[in-house]
């Protein structure tokens, strides 16, 4: 017991420290460029400076974060649910599967995003709803392509032992098409997850309230202060960060439930395509 | 053994296990690529016989397997199962039923994935456990009641997926090339197993294979069947007694019995295709 948990943190140590290294000679290299150079602070401020401003604004940048992951959270939640709920009806309705599913996969390669300028004219200026309606409609799409192949791509075998059980359209989907739509529900999280907060900055930069890391990080650069812009910069890669491993986190603990069988758990990433 | 199980034992030898009368199938009738893949079928399966299918690719047992099953329905015929209807016969699950593919459910573990079966027969938790726990035992498999499918070797998941057949305890199994992905040595023990099983549990067995030996070793019958349009040529008795073992493969009954039916399927061959190749193996 002891001696694996010594070897995954080797394991661990292992994968870290060739990034680490990296990142850290890739800031020393900056640092040493803007001296060099002597680039000024409008163009490129040094790691030293962005470092002092983010722990200066520390409490600003958390609270601005989490407005923005705020956002992102509400939307993975309601887009993730919604997705779930329409693809049991496509599931249920061939027809509707038919006609929806082309187009959901369509509307995967569509940069929507730009939809939020919209729904920013639909609602008041200082709502947050245009972004987390934003955030949902990336979110719905994504989860519903896949959940959907998830319920309809069950083995045949299992479909013909189901029947061969005398098993009744109910007990087919709660035996084999929920649990073998799980793993495609934790995949389309993991690639959900880091996209929510993607829209939710980007959201920001089409106007609303100026309260999350996106919209501060342009008026700061508006105000030139270009060190506290960078600031909010790392702000917001620690939250996309933070989303991407807890995405991470959960389709690791589905696949030790749920099989091992790695070409079924990352299958369906291909599937928003 | 009381009397109820006497009178049910007695009963069984009345009723076949399988009827198959006058039956054909025609997939996609009435387009350009209907394909007649059984024309005037009859088989009969006695109570506790063991019965193999065996023919060249193509010839029509997976779909009289599947008829029996009453997964797909005839174009003509009528199929009975234990005195029922096929399709009552599948409601009652007079039947169990395993593939080339063992097809466990990976969400599942072994013990579990033996229980569904019952789950659906609406059995309570405590009784599925027990005969889950008999029916591991019966494939010497009660040590991985709790492992994941993945995590064991092709064979044992294939035992899982005969345990998970007889589960119900069913008066009939139906198994489609259950030992074609196991390597010999694996499938001889995988075979033996299976004879050991069904003569215990009295249990009725169709069996598709494409291996003679297989075939001739396992069954009281070997059905012979040919394709375009599937039928059945030829039945031979395999008259080698019911306990067989590994000694069985050495006896000279057995090597002739192989012999017998290797010129039947040369024959129903050749009365329709010379010279094309006949898809079975001699293993
Ligand atoms: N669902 C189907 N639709 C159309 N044709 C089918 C279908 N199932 C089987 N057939 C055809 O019926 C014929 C018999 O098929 P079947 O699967 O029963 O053969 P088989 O004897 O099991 O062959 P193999 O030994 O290769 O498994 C084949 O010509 C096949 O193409
Ligand atoms: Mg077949």
């Amino acid at each position: 017991m002891n001696a694996t948990v010594t070897v995954r943190a080797r394991r661990v140590a292992d994968a870290v420290w060739p990034p680490a290294l990296f990142g850290a000679a890739f800031v020393a290299v900056w640092e040493g460029a803007v001296k060099v150079f002597d680039l000024k602070p409008y163009f490129l401020p040094p790691p030293s400076a962005i470092w002092r401003e983010f722990v200066g604004n520390l409490s600003l940048i958390r609270d601005a974060a989490f407005v923005s992951g705020g956002n992102a959270f509400v939307g993975l939640l309601v887009g993730a649910l919604f997705g779930i709920a329409v693809s049991f009806a496509l599931m249920r309705f061939r027809l509707l599967n038919d006609m929806v599913t082309p187009l959901a996969i369509a509307l995967n390669a569509v940069p929507i995003i730009v939809l939020v300028a919209v729904f920013n004219n639909m609602f008041s200026s200082t709502s947050e709803i245009p972004r987390r309606l934003m955030v949902t409609l990336v979110v719905y799409f994504v989860v519903l392509v896949n959940v959907a192949k998830g319920l309809r791509q069950v083995s045949p075998i299992h479909l013909e032992l189901l029947r061969s059980y005398a098993a009744k359209p109910v007990e087919v989907i709660r035996k084999a098409r929920i649990p073998n739509a799980v793993p495609y529900l934790f995949t389309a999280l993991k690639i959900a997850a880091p996209l929510a907060v993607i829209t939710a900055f980007v959201a920001e930069y089409f106007g609303g309230p100026q309260n999350g890391l996106g919209s501060r990080i342009v008026s700061n650069i508006a105000a030139s202060r270009n060190a506290v812009a960078w600031a909010y910069v790392v702000g917001a890669c620690l939250l996309g960060l933070t989303f991407y491993l807890i995405s991470i986190l959960l389709e690791s603990i589905t696949r030790r439930r749920f099989g091992g069988d790695d070409s079924r758990g990352s299958g369906p990433g291909g599937g928003t395509t | 053994m009381s009397v109820a199980d006497v009178v049910t034992s007695d009963a069984r030898g009345a009723t076949p296990a399988v009827t198959v009368d006058a039956v054909s199938k025609v997939f996609n009738a009435g387009t350009a690529n209907q394909v007649d893949a059984l024309v005037d079928v009859a088989l009969d399966v006695d109570a506790g016989e063991f019965v193999s299918l065996i023919g060249p690719s193509g010839c029509g047992k997976s779909t009289l397997l599947r008829l029996i099953a009453n997964l797909i329905e005839p174009s003509a015929g009528t199929i009975h199962v234990n005195g029922k209807t096929a399709a009552r016969a599948r409601l009652d699950q007079e039947y169990g039923m395993a593939f080339q593919q063992a097809g466990l459910f990976d969400w599942r573990t072994v013990t579990k994935n033996v229980e569904l079966p019952l789950e659906l027969k609406g059995w309570d938790k405590q009784r599925r456990a027990a005969r889950s726990r008999e029916m591991l035992e019966l494939v010497k498999l009660d040590d991985f009641a709790n492992h994941r499918p993945w995590q064991l070797s092709g064979g044992m998941q294939q035992r899982v997926a005969i345990a998970r057949a007889l589960a119900a305890h069913p008066p009939l199994l139906l198994m489609d090339e259950p030992f074609g992905a196991l390597d010999e040595m694996t499938r001889e023990h995988m075979q033996a197993e299976l004879a050991r099983i069904c003569n215990e549990t009295g249990t009725s067995v169709v069996f598709v294979t494409h291996s003679i030996p297989e075939a001739v070793y396992l069954s009281d019958r070997v059905v012979v069947m040919s394709p375009r349009p599937g039928r059945i040529t030829d039945v031979i008795d395999v008259d080698l007694g019911r306990d067989r073992d590994d000694d069985t493969r050495e006896e000279d009954g057995f090597y002739k019995k192989i012999t017998e039916v290797r010129e039947a399927l040369r024959r129903g061959g050749h009365e329709t295709t010379s010279g094309e190749p006949l898809g079975v193996d001699d293993r």
